[in-house]
């Protein structure tokens, strides 16, 4: 509970996924953290999607479709979490060593899984 | 508190950092959304029940555990935010991060799992 930035355990598992390097300004190791939970929150709003077209869709789709937009969903929502991990891992050791961040990986990945999914929902609404 | 080997003598409980952009604030109450957003996939969860069967029980049991962990966590972490800022010292939250980000790729690992071979 009285953990402190200080304390050996704390500070042995930052260094083992951080590496050494320079203390940042707080304030930018804060902003990280928010944006990596920003993209958490995105992730979690695909696995709802996934779950929810899963059990609300089965007199709209074919059970082939549904289970295949569930799953792409699904895998989109674990792309998102561990990119937005490895990203914010990337960007506190780039601060560390005041070296530039490093390019955002997830928005491409967020955008070509969302366009298939929208693909796929066009063609089954073409199709009725 | 007691902290018997602080640098600097402890902030006012009413005033802990000095900052002016409310950094650990705004990202305590972002941790919260993030809490606010498990316990609406936990509820989603739930509507797996009927065709999937009671082993989306733990599904919605690892979302209510991972929304209760950031809940219980929120003071110590908010405290160890606003001390980094009154020292200027960073304190990346490795061991929150990677349990969050653990918590959502198991969660949709497992669901790919009910969907494909549990049916």
């Amino acid at each position: 509970m009285g953990e402190q930035p200080g304390t050996p355990g704390r500070r042995r598992l930052t260094e083992r996924v951080l590496g050494g390097g320079e203390d940042p300004d707080p304030r930018f190791t804060l902003a990280n953290e928010r944006t990596f939970l920003a993209w958490i929150r995105t992730a979690l709003a695909f696995l709802a999607g996934g779950i929810a077209i899963e059990a609300f869709t089965a007199d709209l789709f074919d059970e082939g479709i549904r289970t295949f937009l569930a799953v792409v969903l699904l895998v989109l929502s674990m792309l998102v979490s561990a990119g937005a991990t490895f990203r914010w891992i990337g960007v506190e050791r780039s601060m560390r060593r005041q070296a530039p961040l490093p390019l955002p990986l997830i928005a491409p990945v967020l955008a070509v899984g969302g366009a298939i999914a929208a693909g796929v929902l066009v063609v089954v609404v073409l199709q009725g | 508190m007691p902290r018997p080997h602080s640098r600097r003598p402890a902030p006012p409980p009413e005033r802990p950092h000095e900052d002016e952009g409310l950094q650990p604030e705004r990202t305590t109450m972002a941790w919260g959304r993030t809490l606010m957003s498990f316990v609406v996939v936990s509820a989603v969860f739930l509507r797996w029940l009927p065709q999937h069967g009671p082993f989306v029980l733990v599904l919605f049991g690892l979302a209510v555990l991972t929304a209760g962990s950031i809940y219980l966590t929120q003071r110590p972490r908010y405290a160890r935010s606003a001390r980094g800022i009154a020292r200027e010292e960073s304190a990346p939250e490795a061991g929150a991060v990677l349990a969050t980000a653990l918590a959502v790729l198991v969660l949709g690992a497992l669901g790919v799992w009910v969907v494909l071979v549990l049916v």
